[in-house]
């Protein structure tokens, strides 16, 4: 639907006297072309409900649980235990010199972000269908949301991250100022695949029921618990194509100083930039059907 | 010039449409919600299979809408009525942006609050003070717009002693007079409401009306949905009757109203 200048300076006189009302419609609802565009800029003009959505997700997650924001750490860090025991000390994983449960935890921080905020937003727009079919605001900020809360929990996984840093004795390599942009690619690759499922939910129930599977199998296709020179070389191409494979290693190399591998890098921010606007553009399409097949 | 700015409409609908297709989606097609990836897999391949000669399942085909053109001035408080399946609710779905029309456009020259239920995105383990924030952003209110009728909505409400409860502990009663009154603070040029007023005791309900009444001498615009006549008699001065989608009758509230019976009646 196409919104000519939403603008708030329509103000409440205006409507009280009939003289002064816009020349201009503030808004004109009719058909959307095919081709619609992406108005990723919604996200930034309906920031608030966005803010209080993120807001509801974080302050209901951890509501009658006693112990409350520590889930977000108490996840990863009994992953990092598990794996630790049994891919560190049993099977003996190699972890590029360094301790295998910090090498772990650095992997095991942004992937629980991505698999958490990729569910989460992928069954988003099925379990709030009241957001759908009863009020109007940009659909995208319900998947978005989801993601912007997965953020609050990342940011307190990764204070742990650097205290652990400190307790095994290895400090952050300048690297560490490359830090944002590993953020900013993990988000909107999360955002990406998270809407576009919450999309494909709406109409196709089945993808509730393939998504654990779906995220269960990108995590062993991710050098999380394993490190990429584990790979054999003409392997690393096929990894590469996952675009969180160049996302992680970057956040490794990032935090303990190893050698960036820009080529790769390279790759999955292309792949993940791609991957991004052809799901903004299919959530776009579908989102027209959303009220009425929800 | 001045003339016509005098008496410019605040809603300009124009030949307005809704198809739904029967057996995919729409409201008479409310049992089969969702297709499964399979279901659209295997009529991929049949129609592949079949390509060439059209035929199996044609999609059934209905307008919930049709060629609805009106004006509605500021300042009107406008009721809409009507038989179940007329349109009423896919006409208050499209004006509300929800769902998208067909064909036809819709001009609208102030901000839109729509109250097609209440309560929208209210969550039970928030409590009284979180959610008025939350559904007040729902509904389109800004921060500080939420704060400067923070004091009102909770007094309209009376809930001043359970604002930090949460709200799953409230009884029905104060829940959907909370509901209500951050609805009714929403202070938007148009206001569509569907039939929310049918909530709470007898003396809420009254309260609410009164609360309509009182957003319509401001000056602004009201649309109104509802299947009762005494209700629509009381607060509209104009009333527009839809039957099979389509626009009936248009006029004096009375004289729709009296339209409306014969209708229902034979």
């Amino acid at each position: 639907m196409a919104v000519k200048a939403s603008s708030s300076a329509v103000t409440k006189t205006a409507a009280r006297n009939r003289s002064e009302l816009p020349t201009e419609p503030v808004v004109v609802i009719r058909p959307s072309p095919r081709w619609a565009a992406l108005k990723l800029g919604d996200l930034w003009a309906y920031r608030e409900v966005l803010y209080f959505l993120i807001w509801r997700e974080v302050k209901v997650r951890y509501k009658q649980t006693v112990f409350g924001v520590a889930w977000a750490l108490l996840q990863p860090l009994f992953a990092m235990l598990i794996f630790s025991i049994f891919f560190g000390r049993v099977a003996g994983i190699p972890s590029d010199g360094l301790p295998y449960p910090l090498f772990v935890y650095a992997g095991l921080v942004p992937w629980t972000f991505f698999a958490n905020s990729v569910t989460s937003s992928g069954n988003s727009l099925i379990m709030n269908p009241n957001l759908i079919t009863k009020v109007y605001f940009p659909r995208m900020i319900i998947p978005a949301a989801a993601v912007g809360a997965g953020l609050i929990d990342f940011t307190i996984a990764f204070v742990l991250l650097i205290g652990l840093m400190l307790f095994y004795g290895t400090f952050p390599a300048w690297g560490i100022v490359l830090l944002p942009v590993f953020v900013v690619l993990m988000t909107g690759l999360a955002f990406g695949v998270g809407m576009w499922l919450a999309a494909l939910n709406v109409k196709y129930r089945d993808v509730r029921y393939a998504l654990p599977f779906l995220i269960q199998m990108w995590m062993f296709a991710t050098p999380i618990i394993y490190p990429l020179s584990l790979v054999p070389d003409q392997w690393r191409w096929a990894l590469a194509l996952n675009p969180l494979t160049g996302i992680v290693e970057g956040y490794r190399a990032a935090l303990f100083g190893g050698t960036l591998d820009w080529g790769m890098l390279g790759i999955s921010a292309g792949i993940t930039l791609v991957v991004f606007f052809a799901c903004a553009f299919v959530f776009r399409r579908m989102e027209k059907q959303f009220a009425d097949i929800v | 010039m001045t003339q016509h700015r005098l008496m410019q409409p605040i809603i300009r609908a124009r030949k307005l449409g809704k198809q739904y297709r029967l057996g995919t989606s729409g409201p008479e097609a409310r049992a089969v919600q969702y297709v499964t990836l399979r279901e659209s897999l295997v009529d991929g391949i049949r129609s592949l299979v079949r390509a060439g000669h059209r035929s199996g399942r044609q999609a059934e085909t209905i307008w919930a809408l049709k060629d609805v053109s009106f004006d509605i001035m500021p300042g009107e408080i406008v009721g809409i009525i009507g038989p179940n399946g007329s349109g009423k609710s896919t006409l208050l779905k499209i004006l509300a942006r929800i769902t998208e029309p067909t064909c036809g456009s819709i001009e609208l020259y102030g901000r839109v609050g729509s109250l097609l239920e209440v309560g929208t995105g209210f969550h039970p383990d928030l409590t009284g003070r979180e959610n008025i924030y939350l559904n007040g952003a729902i509904l389109g209110m800004l921060r500080h717009e939420i704060q400067t009728r923070f004091d009102e909505i909770v007094a309209f409400a009376e809930v001043e002693k359970f604002l930090d409860t949460p709200v799953k502990r409230y009884a029905s009663g104060m829940f959907l007079r909370l509901a209500f009154a951050v609805a009714a603070h929403l202070n938007p040029e148009i206001l569509i409401v569907d039939e929310v007023l049918a909530v709470g005791d007898l003396a809420f309900q009254q309260k609410c009306l009164g609360k309509i009444g009182e957003v319509s001498r401001d000056g602004r615009t009201v649309l109104f949905v509802s299947h009762q006549m005494d209700l629509i008699a009381r607060l509209c001065g104009e009333a527009i009757l839809l039957s099979n989608g389509r626009i009936q009758m248009r006029g004096p509230v009375s004289d729709v109203i009296e339209r409306y019976r014969n209708l229902e009646t034979g």
